[in-house]
């Protein structure tokens, strides 16, 4: 995929939009069932904080872009990310789902995430995080917001995503561009690079976050009526565009995230018993040993105006 | 041109038939700012002084005269900040507001009696060399034009200001006031009010209007490199000292100099001292800035010097005050009631303050410059603009630049390269007078060699490290700096090769 970014950028610029460009009272919010209610705000606020840590690991690639075209996209994506949360928020709100002013709580495999966004995202170098990324906005565009928009009739809401969506394709488009760009270059080097990487004890730690936290979407998107094959469909597209060039086949990150992929969409591979430990085990992690909660996760808003 | 032809020329113009019906002056400055009253006040001491100062304004002070806004004051210590040849002992601070400065500028002109070569209120439109008489006639708006047999372009590069291209500006319904044409009749208490653009003149207002908004949103695209500024009172046993030991005031100058001078190091070219100047100003943001969000929000990802370093002891601190946000989320689009940021808010505002900087003139000229033979200097300096040591441009005779290209510091004083630059002028100027000639220019070979050198230095600095500046063209060419030491420059001013010139 071989993406103009000067233009991408001056599309990025030109497709802004505001909260306020909805109208968050219009009818169709009734159309929510009693019985959609409570997954829905389960389903909502995976989402959000999903975008939410998307938004966090765009604003680390902006540190670590190659140009200033691709940093200035990743910091739009940054704020994009954080929009797409906002009218997440200001959906849930619009639903009754909130509980006054307050941020819906993440659950501890997000915590996790955060906090060692929060720590170590910075220091890691743009590939990992350019392979990830690309894998969650895929996730989310072709599993999760169809799924929503599948089930939830509310008018708002599509109005809501019809934006979004844009926005995500633009992330993609960029996402898989810097994928096969990072294909560039002697194998042997880029395959080095990449064991080395893997051996920085941080990201170590963002692993141990990571696996986690996908097990535990998925269980979460399970128990609110998704089919576990389109999420995993829509993980096998990530394979499948990643790798439709060669310079994107030779980018040893998407090897190991398409591979790792395809261990999370086989439910009988031995890789789900740790891993699915690993989430049950969270559950315990003592909570005093939590930092406390980034600023930048009170950024959050469901408001139009401040 | 025949030799017959320049002759009978040049007696018409002795005789007084120029263009403009008037005598012409021997000089001619655009601007009454520090560089042209400095180079007045220059020319007089060398005995020029058929001086004509042309000013668009209708008061003295250039910069010090239009920035005013609250917290506005120089960055560079005033003692140094000031004219070597016209030291004010009674600078009541470290480092003196504008008010002050234009106080001092005030002073230059009633001691060196020059507002009687002033014409207030004399925008110049055109500057134009008319090879036959030997010289410069500038076209002045809604006025006759004026002539002189040499031309000191002193309008300052940072002159001209003007609201920046966002978005939907136009559609803002509330105040709007840009940092240098401050509005005083507003009443900032109880307001809303927003500041866009983080640099020099904002670290300055923001701490004061902190003080009198009920609430301020600060909206930032790229954090700069600060450094504390050491700003103190000065007390009156050393305004009594320096008054009655001028050599006193002198010595302390000659340390400040010194000091910045050493900043170079750092500042300019990516040394060991580079690396200790970025811990210094990081130590500082983790000093006064406790949330970790906000450090990162406020760290510069270039190197040191690669755009302005900012002085402020103050701006950390009233960024965190209860009412005050820093915004880092681009800016979509300005609405009627505020501002709209990417993340999809509407910050509502009653007031936005654009401390946006200038309109400063990179690949232009302020306005037209014809040369000889029709030459325009906008079109030769499209690509970048370039002169002999920042001063002369071949095939622009009798015409002399302050802070032209590449004369621009970015460690130490701006007057101290003003004074080099106004010496030169003023040798270049007798030189025209003394030896009677009619054109004085330097030579295309001589300014093109000049030029490779600077930019080959240049390319070895920090400026040219990657970062987006407005030191930089659209395309990255430097013509705004000087690659080295304020003693170099010096140096290279002091000298003033007649080789290097045509002279007829």
């Amino acid at each position: 995929m071989n993406i103009d970014l000067d233009k991408m950028l001056a599309k990025v610029r030109s497709s802004q939009w505001a909260l306020v460009d909805i109208d968050w009272e219009a009818p169709g919010a009734e159309l929510i069932t009693p019985e959609q209610w409570p997954k829905l705000k389960a389903f909502m606020s995976d989402l959000m904080w999903i975008e939410h840590v998307g938004a966090r690991g765009f604003a680390a690639m902006a540190k670590k872009a190659p140009n200033e075209t691709l940093k200035q996209l990743y910091i739009y994506f940054h704020a994009e990310e954080q929009r797409h949360a906002n009218t997440e928020m200001a959906l849930m709100r619009r639903w009754g789902m909130l509980d006054g002013e307050e941020i819906p709580e993440p659950n501890i495999n997000l915590r996790l995430v955060i906090q060692w966004l929060d720590q170590y995202s910075d220091d890691m170098p743009l590939e990992v995080l350019g392979s990830v990324i690309p894998m969650l906005e895929i996730a989310l565009d072709g599993a999760l917001c169809k799924f929503l928009l599948d089930t939830v009739n509310d008018p708002v809401c599509h109005q809501a995503f019809a934006r979004i969506n844009d926005d995500e394709s633009r992330h993609l488009g960029v996402g898989f561009h810097v994928l096969e760009m990072q294909g560039h270059g002697k194998l042997y080097q880029m395959a080095l690079k990449a064991v080395a990487t893997t051996l920085n004890p941080k990201l170590m730690l963002g692993i141990l976050a990571y696996l986690p936290l996908l097990n535990r979407m998925r269980d979460n998107i399970v128990t609110m009526g998704l089919k576990e094959e389109s999420l995993y469909s829509a993980m096998q597209k990530y394979e499948r565009i990643g790798g439709r060039t060669a310079a994107g086949r030779r980018n040893p990150w998407f090897q190991i995230i398409s591979r790792h992929g395809r261990l999370v969409v086989n439910r009988k591979h031995f890789y789900h018993r740790p891993v699915d430990a690993l989430v049950r085990l969270t559950d315990h992690y003592p909570r005093r040993l939590l930092r406390p909660v980034p600023t930048w996760v009170k950024q959050l808003t469901y408001k139009t105006t401040a | 041109m025949s030799q017959n032809t320049v002759v009978k020329k040049l007696a018409a113009r002795r005789s007084g038939a120029v263009k403009s019906n008037a005598a012409p002056a021997d000089v001619l400055i655009v601007g009454a700012g520090f560089a042209g009253l400095g180079t007045a006040i220059r020319l007089l001491a060398a005995g020029v002084d058929n001086i004509v100062i042309l000013e668009r304004g209708d008061e003295v002070g250039g910069t010090w005269r239009d920035n005013s806004y609250p917290g506005a004051a120089c960055d560079i210590p005033s003692n140094l900040y000031s004219f070597s040849f016209a030291q004010n002992p009674q600078w009541s601070r470290g480092y003196s507001g504008s008010g002050e400065i234009l106080g001092y500028i005030h002073h230059l002109v009633d001691h060196y009696g020059l507002r009687r070569l002033i014409r207030f209120g004399h925008t110049v439109t055109d500057l134009a060399f008319d090879a036959g008489q030997g010289l410069w006639s500038a076209s002045i708006a809604g006025g006759k034009p004026v002539s002189a047999r040499s031309a000191v372009m002193a309008q300052g590069p940072l002159s001209n200001a003007s609201f920046p291209d966002i978005a939907g500006i136009e559609r803002f319904k509330g105040h709007k006031i840009h940092s240098a044409r401050w509005d005083h009749g507003y009443d900032f208490s109880g307001k809303r009010v927003a500041v866009i653009g983080t640099g020099a003149s904002a670290v300055q207002i923001i701490p004061e209007l902190v003080k009198q908004a009920s609430q301020l949103k600060v909206f930032q695209r790229t954090p700069a490199w600060v450094l504390p500024r050491m700003d103190y009172t000065a007390p009156d046993w050393s305004k009594a000292v320096f008054s009655r030991v001028p050599t006193t005031q002198s010595l302390v100058r000659g340390a400040m100099f010194w000091a910045h001078e050493s900043m170079a190091l750092g500042m300019i070219w990516n040394t060991p001292m580079t690396a200790l100047l970025q811990r210094i100003s990081s130590g500082f943001l983790r000093r006064q800035v406790k949330d970790a969000w906000m450090r990162r929000q406020l760290t510069p990802d270039f190197r040191i010097g690669c755009k302005r370093v900012l002085m402020s002891s103050d701006y950390y601190r009233a960024l965190q005050r209860d009412n005050c946000e820093l915004i880092t989320w681009p800016i979509a689009t300005l609405s009627e009631n505020g501002i709209r940021t990417s993340e999809g808010l509407e910050h509502r505002v009653d007031c936005i303050v654009f401390a946006t900087g200038f309109d400063v003139s990179r690949s232009g000229t302020p306005f037209p410059v014809t040369g000889l033979d029709g030459r325009k200097l906008n079109q030769e300096w499209a690509r970048g603009a370039q002169a002999y040591k920042s001063v002369n441009i071949a095939g622009y005779p009798n015409l002399f630049m302050t802070f032209g290209p590449n004369s621009g510091p970015g460690h130490n004083s701006a007057l101290v390269y003003m004074e080099s630059q106004i010496d030169y002028i003023v040798r270049g100027i007798r030189t025209i007078l003394q030896q009677d000639l009619k054109m004085l220019d330097v030579r295309a070979d001589a300014q093109l060699g000049y030029n490779k050198g600077i930019q080959k230095r240049l390319s070895r600095t920090n400026w040219n490290s990657g970062c987006k500046s407005w030191y930089l063209t659209e395309d990255g060419f430097n013509a705004t700096m000087y690659p080295g030491f304020a003693t170099q420059f010096r140096r290279q001013m002091k000298t003033f090769s007649s080789r290097d010139y045509l002279a007829l």
